[in-house]
């Protein structure tokens, strides 16, 4: 059980690298709900529900406890704010650089429009010669 | 009406998508992403790192490599590779590698491989970047693409996902309720 020795945040990540398995946590963060309820609206079988709430219990993101015959699932955040704060900072770290390219946009425009505005008219370079030989 | 921030899905197992509104006309972005001059003033790492190499030769063929160093002016972070489509203004497509370096003490923003328990190895993926102009303003989409669902979920868990998923977010709200 390779997944089992991966270190948590990795087991996390691979729990939410799955549609179905986030639909699970966005309708869990709801309320407590057994499987059978999880399993219906993802049109998959018990077992196939199941086996998509293990990998979320590895991953300590839901906890299962089996009242009679129904298996109840409740979420369990922990992992996920760790994952929220950590990824939040990277996304934060791609944003930081995009508001540099904002600011370096802002910058270029007045040059821009003096370039493209005629009646500030810059030297051209002379473009590609205008007789063209066909070559074979 | 799109909001200005970043946005990051992941569209298909084997990728992750960004998207960007800048407002500026597309030619100002194109040349503020391939320009080298213009792209060291805004791609930087962590504060305590510097610019060692940025080489860009933006033509189909051409290569590219990106270099950080470190406080100990060791090479922290490459990454590296070659372009396979270029449609000024509109397109791009680029294989890349990337390669923690000595001189990286925690990853760019992310944790490290060692952190993670994920492989050193460089591995490949391929960047697709797309521009288009609506009223004036830019629309940018990244899509990388890689090789297996295990490489992006690697790429995910290892600091690649540079943002996460506004589902995230949402769900971040909810919980803190």
């Amino acid at each position: 059980m390779v997944i089992d020795r991966a270190p948590l945040l990795d087991r996390v990540f691979h729990a939410l690298a799955h549609p179905a398995r986030r639909s699970i946590i966005r309708r869990l963060a709801a309320g407590e709900q057994n499987l059978s309820e999880l399993a219906s609206p993802l049109k998959m079988s018990f077992p196939a529900a199941s086996k998509h709430v293990r990998v979320l219990e590895g991953a300590r993101l839901v906890r299962r406890r089996i009242s009679g015959r129904q298996h109840m699932c409740r979420l369990e955040a922990e992992p996920l704010k760790e994952v929220t704060q950590w990824t939040e900072q990277f996304r934060g770290h791609w944003e930081a650089r995009f508001q540099a390219l904002d600011a370096l946009l802002e910058e270029m425009q007045p040059q821009d429009a003096a370039v493209t505005n005629p009646s500030a008219p810059t030297p051209r370079r002379r473009s590609a010669p205008r007789i063209r030989r066909k070559t074979s | 009406m799109m909001t200005a921030g970043l946005q990051v899905s992941t569209p298909t197992d084997t990728t992750i998508r960004f998207t960007r509104v800048f407002r500026a006309p597309r030619h100002l972005v194109w040349n503020a992403m391939t320009k080298p001059d213009l792209v060291q003033r805004w791609m930087f790492c962590p504060p305590d790192w510097s610019w060692g190499k940025c080489e860009m030769d933006v033509r189909v063929g051409g290569k590219f490599r990106w270099e950080w160093n470190g406080p100990n002016g060791q090479t922290a972070l490459s990454i590296w590779g070659e372009y396979r489509e270029v449609q000024p203004h509109s397109r791009i497509v680029h294989t890349e590698r990337m390669e923690m370096g000595p001189g990286a003490g925690g990853a760019c923003g992310g944790a490290t491989a060692a952190d993670t328990g994920a492989t050193p190895e460089p591995w490949e993926l391929l960047a697709a970047l797309e521009l288009g102009e609506q009223n004036g303003s830019t629309v940018m989409t990244m899509t990388l693409t890689f090789a297996s669902k295990a490489a992006r979920d690697g790429a995910l868990a290892s600091g690649m996902e540079h943002g996460m998923e506004a589902g995230y977010a949402q769900l971040d709200a909810q919980l803190a309720q």
